[in-house]
């Protein structure tokens, strides 16, 4: 590990790189281990996703319709045709308001539960996958739960509001531009926090306890050890996490599909959505350039997270 | 088949692999009519071109897909009728049912795959998306229709693609406005019964005292395919609008009439309706009708249903529904200056031809069709699916319940989506985009009627024109 | 835990926290059941609180497990996702391990190539995946999603425990070596004991995931008995513009809780057994 403070370094650990590498047994060498351990997953993975994944791209740059075997090359033109597409801006921007607004939410709410779960208390393990539900619950099923809360007349949010005076109208949460992607975002986080407090909290086991005591008693305060003890180990996964977090939340669907199907007025389509609604009418090369634009987009993220990895190597 | 032409591009078409527009194309080359194409363009079924469809085989089998039911007793009833005809006929017969919407998805891997059910349940302009991949029945869908009495005009225009039939059309669900009697009466309408407005300004001045009343007028206006779509075709076709002229290309929704119309809408929306509509989808506006919180509604006939289902349930509950069944009543759709108008499509059946079993699932459609399959079908449906051709329309399951009148009625004022062109995969394309839904929830949300039609309309304009 | 141990200071660090998340996290959940229990009359009744259940019933779970293919469900579901779980979590640990431990050149490109594999949507994939389906004869077939679930869940999962590989500290594995063990026992005895955390919490999460898919599991394998509980709950407890809520709500206790109860049994051995196993190394 890396960045800890001087004060509460381990006492130096076996001369970790001095260790013979040469060995002559091939399978003790590490680059040909390397290679022998990618082949499972690879041959899956070239078996069922490289042709699709080709063909997706290929598709794209074609006027595909679904069901029809005649097709013509039409190199970028649904591109530009989603560059003019006042729809498709629209769901640019809802989808980096979906994305921005929730992801950063979802980490800190997940690392502060993780850490409130870390403790030892009573009932732990049935707290911990209790709290876990939003998870586990199939979201085809939980999003109707959520239609049902959202909904205008049946809410018992806005009845409980109501009960308590603070309105007199029931809320109008699906309804109203604002009000829609407000009500998405709470019930994407509701949603997202367990997967970061889970994956966060199973990173924490690895923190050297030892280390955290040491650090207690040069007098750090609980937010320095967290700082520097707790943040180092757990920080590959953390971005990790939230890299898997932002694909997730860009290319979200079924949630949107169940409350808004991307409504009222376009005001809430994500790429999902959109791409999907293009199925609706078949035409799959356009659905595929609408899918794909989210590409670059996510490539960046992916590209400056990866960096942060990098940087710890 | 005599004419060795026609042999010749079977054969070349088998050989080839040639797609269904190639053929055309051959055959037209050929000097062939298209009647004498269309056995090929059966025999050479394109997803699965290598296949030879019509062999024999000992073990046939046959798979459905259709909508889940409304009405569960319908479902059940299908699910029987196939699988006897699959007992009577030595195939195996299974039968699936998925949310209708989910059904497109299944339908694009089916074909794109080649693999899927053999008969597939179709809904308004699906056929002109799936065409190729359906086996055409145009002697079948004939002589079902001349065997009720010939196809009422709207089920032509949305399940056949120009003219051809690829799936046999077995009618729709249908909407109407269902309504709160007493609540009517109490805003000032004599005998609502008979007396639901005619017009759309009638109905927004009710409606107004209705929203006085706390009881305000309810329409979806979310992006669904069902309800809103429903009332907003219908009442741009009232206002002077369409979404195209005859020639398929030229767009006339930008019309000042229309305008006019959008700005009573947009009036009528803040006076007269629950302004939570914007989010409705399908089943919103019957859970705000059912809980007493709006007096009228576009709907098919499950609010009603599902009242008599709860007053059912609520018998054995020591509790009173808060909707009585006996206070609904459902009416046609008021009339705009141009006239009254709804937006209808008919559901159909196809056979599927990347299917190994088309022989089978020709012949199963040929047998359902039959007056003594399908008319003990349509009655398990208790009359929720209209009819498509007046020969059994004064059924007793369309007759026996006034309330429900209205719902086949339609049938005299629909038209179809893409009108004034056919419901093609264009209008198939507007109407998933919801572009005319969306006019009116932009035009209400921000109160200009003038910029939500002509941004609707240049959107209609990159979908229809060239 | 390090610190005063005072009440006030546990009750700041723990329970307020606690209880906060509980209310965000389980309302939603309490309200399902709460619907669960209630006739659907009652449900739409707007003079009545929505929180108290007036006449509970267990109909709705009565109907689910003995007048529905519920239990099918869960079976079919449950097949597929071991399945796929198993499978994904064999490539991912080898593949991670990799990728996290080892040096050897284009790792990272590899590790990179099958991140991106991962950014094409299962809402375009599903098409052309359809092909290779039907292709391979496995359409409406268990295998249709066992071996498709794993497009998406390696990717994630490789990342997820490379990440995890990486804060196990490399002097430990290195020592195991000096003292004479293969890279394969090392990788085995001493790393895989300690990531366990990190592994089983990949575990859930492709369990979690392939639990709750739905596009593939419609269109690869949607038919007859086949269906897994999100499709066949949605297919059947929604009819046109009806919502069966009473069934829904039942449907998603009834397919929750019994994983719940089976992931506290996975996380508590992780984290009691690791913080004590932790101090040790």
């Amino acid at each position: 590990m890396s960045v800890v403070p001087a004060s509460v370094k381990p006492k130096p650990a076996v001369a970790a790189l001095d260790v013979p590498r040469g060995r002559s047994r091939w399978w003790d060498r590490e680059a040909p281990l390397a290679y022998l351990f990618m082949v499972p997953g690879a041959l899956l993975l070239i078996l069922f996703m490289a042709y699709p994944f080709g063909l997706g791209i290929y598709l794209s740059l074609t006027d595909k319709m679904v069901g029809f075997a005649d097709f013509d090359f039409i190199g970028l033109e649904n591109y530009q045709y989603l560059l003019r597409d006042r729809v498709f801006h629209q769901t640019v921007v809802n989808t980096f308001v979906y994305g921005f607004v929730t992801v950063p939410f979802k980490l800190v709410l997940g690392l502060g539960l993780a850490l409130v779960l870390n403790q030892r208390f009573r009932l732990s393990s049935a707290i911990r996958a209790g709290l876990l539900l939003p998870w586990i619950v199939p979201t085809a099923i939980s999003s109707l739960a959520w239609l049902m809360l959202f909904d205008p007349v049946l809410s018992p949010i806005s009845w409980v509001l109501r009960e308590w005076g603070l309105i007199t109208q029931n809320v109008n949460f699906l309804g109203d531009r604002v009000n829609a992607m407000a009500s998405l975002c709470l019930a994407n986080v509701w949603r997202g926090i367990p997967f970061f407090a889970i994956s966060i909290l199973a990173g924490l086991q690895a923190v050297p306890q030892e280390l955290h005591e040491a650090a207690a008693l040069d007098g750090a305060s609980s937010w320095q050890r967290f700082r520097s003890v707790t943040l180092p180990t757990i920080r590959t996964i953390v971005v990790i996490a939230t890299l898997f977090s932002i694909i997730w939340t860009f290319a979200d669907f079924q949630l949107i599909y169940v409350l808004t199907k991307g409504g009222p007025a376009n005001g809430t389509h994500v790429f999902g959505t959109y791409a999907y609604q293009t199925m609706g009418y078949s035409a799959l090369g356009q659905a595929a350039s609408v899918a794909l634009s989210m590409f670059p987009f996510l490539a960046i993220f992916a590209a400056l997270l990866l960096r942060q990895l990098r940087s710890e190597d | 088949m005599t004419d060795p032409r026609v042999t010749r591009l079977l054969d070349e078409a088998t050989k080839l692999r040639l797609s269904r527009r190639s053929i055309l194309r051959r055959g037209t080359a050929l000097g062939l009519s298209a009647a004498a194409v269309s056995p090929i363009l059966a025999a050479t079924g394109k997803a699965a071109p290598a296949r030879a469809p019509f062999s024999i085989r000992q073990e046939r089998s046959l798979n459905i897909l259709q909508a889940t039911y409304f009405v569960p007793e319908g479902q059940e009833a299908f699910t029987r009728l196939a699988t006897d005809w699959g007992g009577q006929n030595n195939v195996s017969v299974t039968t699936d049912y998925v949310a209708w919407p989910d059904l497109q998805p299944r339908i694009a891997a089916a074909v794109e795959g080649g693999a899927g059910a053999d008969v597939i349940e179709m809904w308004d302009t699906w056929p002109y998306l799936y065409q190729e991949n359906m086996v055409p029945v145009q002697e079948l869908a004939e002589t079902v229709g001349e065997r009720y009495g010939g196809y009422y005009e709207w089920v032509p225009l949305t399940a056949a693609v120009d003219g051809q039939w690829y799936s046999v059309p077995h009618g729709s669900s249908s909407v109407a406005y269902a309504y709160r009697i007493s609540l009517l009466e109490e805003a000032g309408l004599a005998d609502p019964k008979n007396n639901f407005p005619k017009t759309y300004e009638e109905l927004f001045a009710v409606g107004k005292t209705l929203k006085e009343m706390g009881k305000p007028l309810g329409q979806a206006l979310g992006q669904s395919l069902g309800d809103p779509p429903a009332f907003a075709y219908a009442y741009m076709w009232s206002y002077g609008a369409m979404e195209r002229e005859e020639d398929g290309t030229t767009i006339a929704f930008n019309k000042p009439e229309f305008v006019e119309g959008m700005n009573t809408f947009i009036q009528a929306w803040g006076d007269a309706y629950d302004e939570t509509g914007l989010s409705w989808d399908d089943g919103a506006n019957n859970r705000a009708f059912l809980s007493d919180q709006i007096s009228a509604t576009i709907n098919g006939s499950s609010i009603y249903l599902a009242a008599q289902g709860a007053a059912e349930g609520a018998s054995t509950l020591d509790y009173e529904v808060q909707v009585d069944p006996a206070d609904i009543w459902h009416a046609a759709y008021p009339a705009g200056p141009a006239g009254q108008f709804c937006q209808l499509g008919s559901r159909s059946h196809a056979a599927m031809s990347y299917s190994a079993n088309q022989e089978a699932a020709v012949e199963f459609l040929d047998h359902f069709y039959q007056e003594d399959v399908f008319i003990p079908w349509l009655e398990a449906q208790k009359g929720y699916l209209i009819p498509m051709a007046p020969g059994y329309a004064e059924n007793e399951m369309y007759t026996g319940d006034p309330t429900l009148a209205p719902y086949p009625a339609v049938s005299s004022y629909a038209r179809n989506k893409g009108y004034a062109g056919p419901a093609d995969q264009k209008a198939a394309e507007a109407s998933a985009r919801y572009i005319v839904v969306n006019a009116f929830a932009q035009a209400v949300q921000n109160g200009d009627a003038q910029a939500a039609i002509e941004q609707a309309a240049s959107q209609l304009e990159r979908v229809y024109g060239g | 835990m390090v610190g005063e141990n005072t009440l006030s200071n546990r009750m700041l660090k723990l329970w307020v926290p606690l209880a906060l998340y509980a209310a965000f996290l389980l309302f939603p959940f309490a309200w399902m059941l709460i619907v669960s229990l209630k006739p659907d009359e009652l449900l739409l009744d707007t003079r009545l609180n929505p929180f108290a259940i007036v006449n509970p019933t267990l109909a709705n779970y009565r109907r689910l497990i003995f007048e529905s293919p519920f239990p099918r469900w869960i079976l079919n579901t449950l097949v597929v996702t071991l399945g796929a779980t198993v499978i994904s979590l064999a490539c991912s640990i080898l593949i991670g391990y990799a990728l996290g431990r080892f040096r050897f050149r284009g790792g990272n490109t590899i590790g990179v190539l099958i991140f991106l594999l991962y950014l094409v949507p299962p809402t375009l994939l599903f098409i052309p995946l359809s092909q290779i389906v039907s292709n391979f004869g496995l359409y409406n077939q268990y295998a249709a999603l066992i071996l498709t679930y794993p497009t998406f869940l390696i990717p994630f999962a490789s990342w997820l425990l490379m990440g995890y590989f990486r804060t196990i500290s490399r002097e430990l594995e290195d020592a195991a070596l000096v003292d004479g063990a293969t890279r394969i026992q090392a990788m085995w005895r001493v790393v895989l004991p300690l990531a366990l955390p990190g592994v089983l919490s990949a575990a859930i999460f492709c369990f979690t995931l392939g639990w709750n898919e739905f596009l593939y599991a419609l269109v690869f394998m949607g038919s007859g008995e086949m269906k897994t509980v999100p499709v066949g709950v949605v297919s059947d407890f929604i009819r046109a513009d009806v919502h069966f809520w009473g069934l829904l709500m039942a449907a998603g206790i009834a397919g929750s809780v019994p994983v719940a109860i089976a992931y506290a049994f996975l996380v508590d051995n992780y984290v009691s057994g690791l913080t004590a196993g932790a101090t040790k190394g």
